[in-house]
């Protein structure tokens, strides 16, 4: 059956309906994983860092990997929905919506780690330029600072280019809602009735967002790469690290929007919509960005021991065959190998094995950053200062706590806002010809 | 022009939608708002309108933010000057950064308020000339004309295929009625 | 303008062979500078700008072949034209394997790391290892990419008549002689097109590490291949800008070129330029704030003492900060003369880059920039080698310079 406007309003609006017990059943159980995390780090808190497994020489740990998991998930967001916009590549709208969404949950997820890493929560002020009585000021100089107004702008932009591309929608809604509801997005819609001036500014400034939102992704996760790589750590002080981050960050983001959507077409009967050619080019995509995260693993490695650096060499042998060699075969696995698989038809167009190997991805992804992180940092210049880490139960705790965070947020997106765009649907159909009744 | 009534007609197809605005610039009638479900090139085109110039907000935002980012890094250091690291207290490659974000930051908010102020949303009287079809498939072209011209401007938008409704002060009851598909509260 | 098509049998029109004897003529004027350049006081002057702009021009037709081959592997359909143009610069390849090799007789001035103790890179950095493996690199991407052409090349001129050229001739046999249809050609283009990117990248990236930054041997930067691959598709978008404009300027709306066309190559430019100062500056702020010497003794010789200081403002200013600016205008993309004058300077400006990273290196510390005519000589000796391999290209397939009668995108 052909798609029509009415039958794009009508999914999707059926997506908005009433739901299930089965529905609030995991926003319960999810919401209770939450509140777990909630209180693992209200106990840290109340106690101290110490709870977590930090220590010397290894001083972040899974609060930082978290953060930059995170953001990077984040970040493939804004590539389907502002760098595909600029390309012109249909394929990014039927999922546009739900990974914009994807992106401002993550960014949110991710805000929370840099709060729960200071221990002390309330010290942050240290970090806001405001005029104050010790005339102390933030040091721009400092990446950490890079990392606050990095983040912030990001946030910022990413919810209102996640707004302003509802709003359309929000009418619609309006429109066919009654009572509270139709009250709630009649102010939600601020108005909009799709009047020809009102889209004459609308499409003008959703380019400008998607050209902004652009170079703004790839600073963004530079940012977060050279909070690493500005450091003189062995394994960190590397140039390839902002391009190496920012690809891998769109990698391990395109594994999750797979992950988001393969679900949740399944249960909102979005077959029609979100086709397995729309995944297929999400899969395809994601063998790009492997390949890239592997030249980086590959560079890495060459320049190491090209730079006969002793430091240099021992850090990346020691996470080659050392005590984290788990991790890091698990890391080059699953990023690099597992994605191959893609190249085959039959698997890139199976709903089965895109999961799978979006699972995969992601927790390659976060091996990732593990390896990065933990293996630097405590294999660097002085042999007398080596150490190992590990997460303690606490840093479990609010990991766990943070998917559910995420995944509590987009539960209650999916069922109260609309998951699919169906403007932008239409828009598709729009150009494909002539729309039917 | 107080006396002048309101027709809105609601057309299913984007042709009829244009054909009509072709129509209504040759007649005596004024053309008051052109709706659709979706941005319309030929609606564009036919309505003759001339670009947008939200992008000067954006513009503006863009350069005040820069100018912003590097003032506050610069400032901040200057008022805090112990040299960290062996860096000049005041140094432009990492304060590109700062200058960066926000060039970025402020466009975005300039792109907004360009937005809201070209528009004039958020609005309280969306309500008037307006039906709830057209968020959802239907194409309107709003026309006015003066009062007891109402049945020639009626003939003309049916003529081109439309769904006539008059968008009198006193909405009917019977038209009330016709509702489209809801949504479940 | 019809005079032109008058073809004669070797498939030149005069106006052709007019072209081709004045490029012949810039590459002779080249060689002679470049010998004399060899043979006088300052040979390693004459090597290094050997070196830029064998660099500098195998990038810029690699790059330019690139488009095509990424347009193919998308699957894009708005590039027809414009990807017909890009694979033209693939005739330059052959050119530039030969001028590679030549490389080899100035090695003493090349490689400083011949004459010093490079503490074990020995096993990486030595002349045979060297030659061996970058030959044998652009051998398999010139040779990926003459494939990706045989297939990408049958798909745009399969059925259409030869006219009497030769080396097309020679090939349309073969194509006819395959007998596949023409959805398993595109496949094998796709499949081709792929790996030639994927090669591009690996080979660029090698060529930049071995030939640019072994020019200091103790100096690293990882992203430095990515960098030069990146530096590589600028100059190709550059180069195909600057093709592509001559031809709609010499024949019109038959060049099959639109608006559209110039508009899109022209944003992909403006992407390529933020790319390009993104990579530059991920590379600066890291051995900036890092302020490790072994590192930062390149940085500060290039861009914070003089003389080449000027040149790296120079560079800053005429590869980033003025095509940015100039291209946040969306209409001046269209218009072919701007464009071929700012592409063209885009394209001095790196050859400015690529002898800010090796004269240091090559020239040891002169007291001024180390650019003087011969430079301008052996350049465009270069440019005389490309533009004839690209005329030789457009020899054997005029279409993709003028449409034929009933053709569209």
């Amino acid at each position: 059956m052909a798609l029509t406007f009415a039958k794009i309003d009508q999914t999707v609006l059926d997506t908005l309906r009433p739901a299930p017990k089965s529905y609030w059943l995991m926003v319960l159980l999810v919401f209770a994983g939450l509140l777990a995390g909630a209180a693992c780090w209200a106990y840290q808190i109340l106690t101290g860092l110490g709870v977590a497994g930090m220590n010397n020489p290894v001083h972040w740990g899974t609060y930082l990997i978290n953060f930059v998991f995170w953001v990077g998930i984040a970040h493939s967001g804004t590539l389907i929905s502002a760098i595909l916009h600029l390309f012109r590549a249909g394929w990014r709208n039927p999922i546009a919506r739900a990974a914009e969404t994807m992106t401002v949950f993550a960014v949110c997820t991710a805000g929370l780690f840099p709060f729960i890493h200071l221990g002390r929560v309330w010290m942050v002020y240290y970090m806001l330029p405001f005029p104050n009585q010790r005339t102390l000021w933030p040091n721009f100089q400092s990446p950490l600072m890079f990392d606050v107004v990095a983040i912030s702008t990001y946030l910022t932009v990413s919810s209102l280019f996640w707004y302003t591309g509802m709003l359309p929608d929000l009418a619609i809604i309006r429109d066919r809602a009654e009572g509270v509801r139709k009250k709630i997005f009649t102010v939600l819609s601020l108005g909009w009735t799709g009047e020809h001036e009102q889209w004459r500014h609308y499409v003008r400034i959703y380019l400008f967002f998607a050209a902004l939102a652009t170079p703004l992704v790839i600073s963004v996760h530079s940012v977060v790469s050279w909070d690493f790589a500005l450091g003189v750590v062995p394994g960190w002080h590397t140039t390839i690290f902002a391009p190496y981050f920012v690809a891998g960050a769109i990698h391990s983001g395109l594994a999750m929007v797979l992950t988001l959507m393969i679900p949740l077409r399944k249960i909102f009967h979005y077959e029609e919509i979100i086709t397995i050619r729309v995944l297929e080019q999400v899969a395809k995509t994601i063998i790009f960005t492997g390949l890239i995260v592997a030249y980086a693993y590959g560079t890495e490695f060459f320049i190491a021991w090209y730079s006969h650096n002793d430091v240099e060499i021992e850090v990346f042998l020691w996470r080659a065959y050392g005590h984290y060699a788990v991790g890091f075969w698990i890391m080059v696995g699953c990023n690099t190998v597992a994605p191959l698989l893609f190249f085959f038809k039959k698997i890139r167009t199976s709903i089965k094995w895109l999961f799978v190997i979006s699972i995969v991805v992601n927790i390659g992804m976060w091996f990732e950053r593990f390896v990065i992180i933990i293996t630097s940092v405590g294999r660097d210049f002085l042999p007398h200062a080596w150490g190992v880490y590990a997460p303690t139960l606490v840093e479990f705790g609010i990991m766990i706590g943070s998917f559910c965070l995420f995944f509590f947020l987009y539960l209650l997106f999916v069922k109260h806002l609309p998951s699919v765009s169906m403007t932008e649907m239409k828009e598709t159909l729009e150009k494909g010809g002539s729309h039917g009744g | 022009m107080a006396d002048d009534r309101y027709l809105m007609g609601l057309f299913i197809e984007e042709n009829g939608a244009v054909d009509a605005v072709g129509a209504l610039g040759e007649s005596s009638f004024r053309i008051e708002k052109v709706f659709s479900p979706v941005p319309s090139h030929r609606l564009a085109d036919a309505l003759k309108v001339k670009k947008s110039w939200v992008g000067l907000f954006t513009l503006f935002g863009g350069v005040f933010g820069f100018f912003a980012g590097f003032l506050l890094a610069i400032f901040t250091a200057s008022r805090w000057d112990l040299i960290v690291s062996g860096k000049p207290v005041i140094s432009l490659i990492p304060f590109l950064i700062v200058g960066f974000e926000f060039t970025i930051l402020f466009a975005v908010f300039g792109n907004i308020i360009g937005f809201l102020f070209l528009t004039d949303l958020p609005r309280s009287d969306w309500r008037r000339h307006y039906d709830e079809r057209l968020s959802g498939r239907y194409y309107g072209v709003l026309a006015a004309c003066p009062a007891g011209r109402e049945q020639e401007l009626e003939a003309l938008l049916e003529r081109q295929g439309a769904d006539v409704r008059r968008m009198d002060r006193d909405d009917p009851p019977e038209r009330a009625a016709a509702r489209p598909e809801q949504a479940h509260p | 303008m019809t005079e032109d098509h008058a073809i004669d049998r070797a498939g030149k029109s005069r106006g052709a062979r007019t072209a081709v004897t004045v490029f012949l003529v810039l590459t002779a004027g080249g060689l002679a500078a470049f010998i004399a350049g060899v043979l006088g006081p300052h040979p390693e002057r004459a090597w290094q700008a050997y070196l830029i702009n064998f660099l500098l021009w195998t990038g810029l037709a690699s790059g330019g072949v690139l488009f095509s081959a990424i347009m193919q592997a998308t699957g894009a359909r708005w590039s027809g034209r414009m990807a017909g143009i890009a694979e033209a610069f693939s005739a330059f390849f052959p050119v530039s394997f030969i001028l590679f090799l030549i490389l080899f007789l100035g090695q003493s001035y090349l490689f400083p790391w011949l004459h010093e103790d490079l503490h074990g890179k020995e096993a990486w950095l030595n002349v045979p290892f060297l030659f061996t493996r970058d030959a044998a690199a652009l051998l398999v991407l010139y040779g990926v990419g003459f494939r990706y052409l045989y297939n990408s090349l049958q798909l745009r001129f399969g059925g259409a008549s030869a006219g009497g050229r030769r080396f097309r001739e020679g090939l349309q046999r073969r194509w006819a002689g395959r007998r596949i249809d023409e959805a398993a050609v595109r496949r094998r283009a796709t499949f081709w097109g792929l790996l030639y990117c994927f090669c591009f990248v690996l080979v660029m990236s090698l060529i930049g590490y071995d030939l640019v930054m072994a020019a200091d041997p103790h100096w690293i930067s990882t992203l430095f291949g990515a960098y030069s691959f990146v530096k590589a598709i600028y100059l190709g978008l550059g180069g195909l800008i600057i093709t592509a404009s001559v031809l709609y300027l010499k024949n019109g709306p038959d060049s099959g070129l639109t608006k559209d066309h110039f508009h899109d190559v022209g944003k992909l430019f403006f992407a390529f330029c933020l790319v390009w100062g993104d990579f530059f500056y991920a590379q600066l702020v890291v051995i900036w704030y890092g302020n490790i010497s072994e590192e930062t003794a390149y940085v500060i010789e290039r861009t914070m003492l003089a003389p080449w200081n000027r040149a790296a403002w120079a560079v800053l200013l005429i590869c980033f900060v003025a095509p940015f600016l100039i291209l946040i205008n969306k209409k001046i993309k269209t218009v072919p003369p701007a464009m071929i004058v700012l592409c063209a300077v885009v394209v001095l400006g790196m050859y400015l880059e690529h002898m800010l990273l090796l004269a240091p290196a090559i020239s040891r510390s002169p007291a001024n920039i180390p650019i003087g005519i011969l430079d301008l000589f052996v350049f465009l000796g270069f440019f005389g080698l490309m533009a004839a391999s690209l005329m030789t290209f457009m020899t054997q397939f005029p279409e993709v310079a003028r449409l034929r009668k009933r053709e569209a995108n």
